[in-house]
């Protein structure tokens, strides 16, 4: 369920920063995320493409089974739920800072912009968790920024964003970092990176830069068809069953890929050459 | 771990000759916490210039194909030393400790032995 990634922000002065100079109180929804704010200031960002601080730390196991829904029922009414993870001691006042700025980052990347046109403010409303820490628009837009020009460095390899990828093993002895090695280990051609992410309870945009960086290096590859595309496929499910079609009709049928993955200014010739060798080696 | 705050504010009283310290993310340059004098030097705009100079050693290290992680990274300026320092994590959590020491007054063995026992305090 990979989205794609928005274009960068055009316009400087967007809703975020006027909702800071008018110091609002309340959600800004967009067509992607939700944004949380306290007196112009974002202090909760939510969106479906990015694992939220559940994810995170449920994978981490710092909050038992069911400790969330209990949170939320507990506490939520309150608007205190960040304190009530802190007072049942299932992790620090600190661990929950960086988890929750962590989670507000990823969200954000995603979220952003936020159209006008498709945009809705609801005055008043508030995050459950409560306001954990807050972050200036500003400050947010700036980082966003700076993270969309470093994964737009590799942009020849923005078709793995939205696929699932498998390892390559001829090249195993390549270096990689831990991190890179866990997706490795999880990278199974059925779940795209944005679902390893959330298996993993980890950034799904330094997912997609990871993703991106082993596809530069040739040591990931999307497979090929029909199981690389289920989106394109209504019936396909995640849950390890292939797809009832997969299974009568044996003929792979090959799918177009989205166009616009396809749309790049420069072509990258050792990418077009390895892709034409690997093509080769299935004739 | 303490509000992340005073997990600074802890570094900073114990670490003599402390001008500011931050927490950073350094995919986005986004200070999580600072703390010092802002008067003296912007952390903010600290934390995001470096993250350029973390990721252009790490790109080095990757490209020299050296084995090993960083600890940390010595800038020595006439008046001051700055101590970059990755937080490891479990899996690299992509943050950085960034310490600015007044150079007259430093220890900078004891410095980064403090600065060691931080991150350990911070690992999430």
């Amino acid at each position: 369920m990979g989205l794609p990634i928005p274009p960068r922000p055009s316009a400087p002065a967007g809703l975020l920063d006027r909702c800071a100079a008018e110091r609002v109180t309340g959600a800004l929804r967009g067509p992607h995320g939700c944004f949380y704010l306290l007196d112009g200031a974002v202090y909760c960002v939510e969106d479906a493409a990015a694992p939220g601080l559940e994810a995170r730390l449920t994978a981490a196991g710092k909050v038992p089974p069911q400790g969330w829904q209990y949170a939320v029922e507990t506490a939520g009414p309150q608007l205190r739920g960040g304190q009530f993870l802190v007072s049942e001691g299932w992790l620090t006042q600190g661990e929950l800072e960086i988890c929750h700025l962590a989670a507000l980052l990823d969200a954000a990347f995603f979220a952003l912009p936020l159209p006008p046109e498709a945009t809705s403010f609801t005055p008043g409303t508030a995050h459950w968790l409560g306001a954990v820490r807050r972050v200036s628009a500003t400050a947010l837009q700036q980082a966003t920024a700076r993270r969309r020009a470093l994964l737009d460095q590799l942009r020849p390899w923005a078709a793995v964003d939205t696929s699932p990828v498998i390892p390559v093993h001829a090249r195993a002895s390549a270096r990689t970092t831990s991190r890179q090695r866990r997706l490795l280990d999880r990278a199974d051609g059925r779940h795209t990176p944005h679902e390893l992410a959330r298996a993993l309870g980890q950034s799904a945009f330094m997912t997609l830069l990871d993703i991106r960086r082993l596809a530069a290096a040739g040591l990931i590859h999307v497979p090929q068809a029909p199981a690389a595309l289920p989106r394109r496929q209504p019936g396909a499910s995640l849950d390890g069953h292939p797809p009832p079609a997969a299974e009568e009709h044996h003929t792979p049928t090959w799918q177009l890929p989205v166009p616009e993955l396809l749309d790049t200014a420069d072509p990258d010739i050792a990418l077009l050459v390895r892709l034409r060798t690997a093509l080769e080696e299935n004739l | 771990m303490a509000q992340m705050e005073s997990a600074l504010a802890d570094a900073m009283s114990t670490i003599e000759g402390a001008i500011g310290v931050a927490l950073v993310d350094y995919t986005s340059g986004m200070a999580l916490a600072t703390l010092g004098d802002n008067q003296a030097l912007d952390l903010n705009i600290a934390a995001a210039g470096n993250t350029d100079v973390v990721r252009a050693k790490m790109r080095t290290m990757e490209m020299l194909e050296l084995q090993g992680a960083i600890e940390d990274m010595l800038i020595t300026l006439t008046g001051q030393y700055h101590i970059i320092r990755p937080v490891s994590g479990k899996g690299g959590s992509g943050l950085f400790l960034y310490l600015v020491l007044d150079r007259k007054r430093a220890n900078l063995a004891l410095a980064r032995h403090r600065l060691a026992r931080l991150e350990a305090d911070l690992e999430v």
